[in-house]
């Protein structure tokens, strides 16, 4: 037995062998002084040691300049090393995330002025075409269509388009290469367009529901429940096709699984105007009365409700390059704001478009805002227009360009490009606007060189990796998050000790009752003890004041409480309680009486310090 | 003059150069690339959780040949599929666990129950069976031993055998009847008796310890645990405990660990340093606990039970266990583990051996680096989204038998009313006078020495 217990701390024994030795050779040889100061090398890890390690090449040599928070006050010290690892891995990834920016291959486009009097906004496009190689120059084109202003939608990897003619002509193509995937004559109002997943399907807002077709321009589904559409979104991690017509109904359709998911009344009236938010799904509509309301799939009410113009709004965009925190909108009041959406107590900034004509607005994956109005498109530059700013003045243009063919119906950024394009009367123009274009794509988002293979790998990936829409809110970062503590808790500290949660089912009843909020707790508001040194006056302000805000009966939660109590029991609670009703009941009696003159009010004297207060 | 530049995707950067070449990937890791990052990881721990579950096919197959209920099981050492079986009609067989054949069986080995098997460990290798009918019998193991059927020796004992087990490297053998007998395979009587000197009970169960293998713990009627060394021939402790101990088992890395499994429905873990709590507690079985056995790595264990399941557990882990049944499976008499760890052998009432994996939705056979990879990343997510609600639901939730299930609920409402019951009590007698015991206090009655 004694062996056994001996043999498993063999470790401690080794040890103790050594102590012994290290006695046995300091009494031996006087003159040799351990150091008992340092710590004792532990055996066991420099047995393993030289095999365990990594070897010197592959071991991190970052720096951790800021460790992460100390969890010195968290006694458990499985839970301890488990968050100190955690935080410091969280540290050094971020650090590397750093460091990945270096691999960034590509630059982003743009225009700088050399001279002092130069503008960029006074480059014409005829001057970067001619300044740019022909294989960038591609992107600028004229497309002349007939059947009416033309709305545009690029797909989400930028190599496809979609365009819609409001007579009914439908076509989707490959820009770069010219391939066309389906071209259509509908021969009905059409009024937006947009791919789903990807370029393979598309629906389209026809004049008395949505139609969705596939790459080839096949009829795959009239979705009936979509009555009179106006705007088409779709939202590419949810797989949600949201509409908006002229019902004024924001209606959801989940396009994996096919079902109506739900249909939202606005009580707003026709709308026109629609925007997604990419980072958070949330729709933006933007009504007749002004009003600009935000929406999830999960409220059955806007999550924001927001009075942005004196008109109708007529154009909603959402800066994705911040996160989505920059809304600007354009309504026919002649007015374009840019709004803050974490707060919305005005507009960032504000100015009034010249020309008549509704504006159009989009914003570009690098923040740039394109405002198309008039006949004319200007584009500004992202630190100017995101900046507050008091006067309504426009904000510094970076580029404009002329278009003469009114109106101008819609503008879009291609994704991963410097081309915008402006759908418009007469067709199509894509201008190159320098800069407006993210560098970098992350080819396992959005790729837009990827072949057949890769696209259907992508499309199974994303379907499986399909969020639930009631994850969709305001705040997307609520997921994997710890949730806020709840106001209703069963959390209690005993005389000093750690707050301690006791179970529900465990509380007693009166506790029970103040977690669910249901204690009737109006006696213990009117407590005098805290206004030990306030005057006369502002007591009887604030018993005037309580007595106003009163509707009906005077405490009658204090005189339930006595009626519930048993009369033969003599509780001190109950007793006090009593004590205090009959000397309100005094006070009150005392006051009228004053009030109709039968006993005179008394001069306040010095001597009033030493009376018994109340 | 203005000096402009466009953006321009060069396509020989992102195409393969040759045909059949990958498709170059390209990175941006800035976050705002990614929207959405949490939110779709989650839904993938999510798909791996559901999917963990969905492969979660832990039968392997079942082992016929006895005619009633398969009383014991013995891993062969040195050996990854060899397995010995006796049961109650007095039959004794020895299984081939990846042919899934017989290598023999002896189908009289003993008259009445067959109660303990070992191997014993010297050259040739030969099985060692005991039983109720007062003899141990010696078996060679090949394939004359099937047209035979007759031992090599007989060693015959005074009373009915409960139990025995062999030193891990001397020929020597241990057996329980009503004391703890040790035995030299080459002598025909028993070399020592070894009893706590107060008892008259009956000693059920006996096990060698593996690394200090002179020590040896036994089990009693009268509710014991008990020590011995076999250098000194004495009983060392004994432990008298709430109820009876079915079986015990050493964990073969940590030599101090005990594991008992209960009556009382529970396994305990004990440190022989610290005899007084049980290290650990673990409850999840709606009846007795009739066996277990660790496995060769010393972080799980099997125990199989009158409920008629199997559950494996992670040593430390005391509750929620891993949960195996099947609706033919009857009260599980004995269970151990493969000696790679990776499956798990139960003997129950209704005469059958039968193989589980044991991670239930591992995958058997050849598994890709592809595959494992991407097992690797599901398990990460798993761990990492485990406390995510939806997550853990999925990962927890085990469909048990309705009489498990229906036991289950009843023994819950039992032990609340029996807490709530407690604490009523306590709050009417006088301030500190009575104080909560320990779940862990309450299972050793007493520590003798």
């Amino acid at each position: 037995m004694d062996a056994l217990i001996a043999q498993a701390d063999s470790i401690q024994k080794i040890q103790k062998k050594q102590k012994y030795a290290q006695e046995h050779l300091k009494s031996s040889s006087s003159s040799v002084k351990p150091s008992s100061s340092l710590p004792k090398p532990d055996n066991t890890r420099n047995s393993i040691a030289k095999r365990t390690n990594v070897p010197r090449s592959l071991q991190d040599k970052h720096e951790l300049s800021n460790p992460g928070p100390s969890y010195k006050h968290i006694a458990n010290k499985k839970l301890r090393t488990q968050l100190t690892r955690q935080s410091e891995q969280g540290a050094r990834s971020k650090a590397l995330l750093e460091d990945a920016e270096m691999l960034l291959m590509e630059d982003e486009g743009g225009m700088q002025v050399e001279g002092d009097m130069e503008r960029t906004w006074r480059v014409a496009q005829s001057e970067i075409v001619s300044e740019i190689g022909q294989e960038a120059a591609k992107g600028r084109k004229e497309i002349r269509l007939d059947g009416g202003p033309y709305r545009s939608r690029y797909s989400r990897n930028g190599r496809h388009l979609a365009i819609v003619g409001r007579n009914g002509h439908v076509s989707t193509f490959d820009w770069q290469t010219g391939t066309v995937h389906a071209e259509l004559q509908l021969e009905e109002t059409c009024r937006d367009i947009t791919f789903l997943q990807d370029h393979s399907f598309f629906a389209v807002a026809q004049k008395k529901y949505v139609f969705i077709y596939d790459r080839d321009g096949v009829e795959l589904h009239r979705l009936k429940s979509h009555i009179e559409p106006t705007r088409l979104e779709f939202l590419p991690y949810h797989w949600l096709l949201a509409s908006v017509g002229n019902a004024g109904y924001l209606k959801y359709q989940d396009t994996s699984t096919g079902q109506l998911l739900v249909e939202h009344r606005t009580k707003f009236g026709a709308c026109e105007t629609m925007a997604q938010n990419l980072h958070n799904a949330v729709i933006h509509l933007g009504h007749q009365n002004g009003c600009v309301t935000l929406w999830t799939p999960n409220l059955p009410h806007p999550a924001v409700q927001l009075l942005a113009h004196l008109g109708p709004v007529v154009s909603v965009a959402v800066d994705p390059s911040q996160g989505g925190r920059y809304m600007s909108t354009a309504g026919r009041d002649g007015t374009l704001k840019v709004w803050d959406c974490r707060n919305w107590k005005g507009a960032v900034r504000e100015w009034s478009s010249r020309g008549g004509g509704d504006p159009v607005l989009e914003w570009s994956q690098r923040g740039y805002l394109a405002v198309a109005s008039s006949g004319t498109v200007n584009i500004h530059q992202p630190p100017s227009i995101q900046t507050a700013f008091n006067a309504k003045v426009q904000p510094p243009l970076y580029m404009t360009h002329p278009i003469p063919h009114r109106p101008l119906t819609s503008v879009r950024f291609a994704p991963f490009q410097d081309i915008l394009t402006v759908g418009h009367d007469a067709g199509l123009s894509s201008i190159l606007i320098p800069g407006s274009g993210e560098a970098n794509f992350d080819s396992r988002e959005a790729n837009p060189f990827e072949n057949k293979k890769a696209r259907r790998e992508r499309e199974v990936k994303t379907l499986l990796d399909k969020i639930q829409p009631d994850l969709i809110t305001l705040d997307p970062e609520i997921v994997g998050n710890i949730a806020p503590p709840s106001k209703l808790t069963t959390e209690t500290t005993f005389d000093g000790k750690p707050s301690k949660e006791i179970p529900f089912a465990r509380l007693p009843r009166l506790e029970r009752l103040k977690v669910s909020g249901k204690v009737d707790d109006g006696e213990n508001n009117s407590g005098p003890e805290d206004e030990e040194g306030l005057d006369d006056e502002t007591r009887r302000q604030r018993k005037a004041e309580q007595e106003k805000r009163k509707m009906r009966g005077r405490n009658k939660s204090l005189k339930r409480y006595l009626r519930k109590q048993r009369k033969n029991v003599v509780d001190p609670a109950a007793v006090a309680i009593r004590r205090k009703l009959e000397r309100q009941r005094e006070e009150r009696r005392k006051t009228a009486a004053e009030a109709d003159g039968s006993l005179e009010q008394k001069k306040p004297s010095a001597l009033d310090r030493f009376k018994r207060k109340m | 003059m203005v000096k402009i530049s466009v953006l321009q995707h060069d396509p020989s950067v992102h195409l393969p150069v040759r045909p059949g070449d990958p498709t170059p990937v390209s990175r941006n890791l800035n976050p705002l690339m990614h929207p959405f990052a949490k939110a779709r990881e989650r839904t993938r721990a999510l798909n791996a959780a559901k999917m963990d579950r969905m492969f979660a096919k832990p039968f392997v197959d079942a082992l016929e040949g006895h005619v009633d209920a398969v009383e014991v099981l013995c891993r062969r050492p040195g050996s990854l599929t060899n397995i010995a079986s006796g049961s109650w009609d007095g039959g004794v067989i020895m299984h081939n666990l990846s042919t899934r054949s017989q290598i023999f069986n002896i189908s009289q080995a003993h008259k009445g129950k067959v109660s303990g098997l070992c191997f014993s460990n010297g050259e040739g290798e030969r099985l060692l069976s005991c039983g109720v009918d007062r003899n141990i019998n010696l078996w060679a193991i090949n394939e004359e031993t099937s047209t035979t059927q007759k031992p090599l020796t007989v060693f015959p004992g005074k009373t009915a055998f409960n139990s025995m087990d062999h030193h891990r490297t001397d020929p020597l053998f241990a057996t329980a009847s009503n004391t703890v007998q040790i035995w030299d395979e080459t002598k025909s009587a028993p070399i020592s008796n070894l009893s706590f000197p107060t008892s008259t009970e009956t000693i059920t169960s006996v096990r060698f310890n593996m690394s200090e293998s002179s020590i040896l713990a036994s089990l009693g009627t009268d509710r014991t645990f008990t020590l011995y060394d076999i250098r000194t021939g004495k009983a060392e402790r004994r432990v008298v405990m709430q109820m009876q101990s079915n079986a015990l088992a050493w964990s073969p890395t940590f030599p101090t660990t005990i594991l008992l499994a209960s009556e009382d429905h529970n396994l305990y873990t004990f440190d022989i340093r610290h005899l007084a709590t049980p290290t650990q507690i673990y409850k999840a079985h709606v009846a007795a606990v009739m066996s277990c056995d660790w496995s060769p790595t010393g972080t799980e264990f099997v125990s199989g039970g009158w409920d008629r399941t199997v559950r494996i557990w992670q040593e430390g882990k005391g509750h929620a266990p891993e949960v195996y049944h099947t609706k033919r499976m009857q009260r599980v008499s004995s269970s151990i583990y493969s000696a790679d760890a990776r499956f798990v052998m139960t003997g129950s009432d209704d005469g059958n051996v039968r193989i589980w994996k044991a991670k239930a939705s591992e995958k058997l056979g050849v598994v890709t680096a592809r595959e494992r990879a991407s097992i690797e990343y599901r398990d990460s997510l798993k761990e990492r989204w485990k406390v995510d609600k939806e997550v853990d639901r999925v990962a927890r939730t085990r469909h048990l038998p309705k009489s498990v299930h229906q036991t289950a609920k009843l023994k819950r409402e039992m032990l609340d009313a029996r807490r709530v019951k407690e604490e009523r009590r306590r709050k009417h007698t006088r301030v500190g006078e009575e104080k909560p015991k320990p779940e862990r206090k309450k299972t050793v009655l007493v520590e003798q020495t």
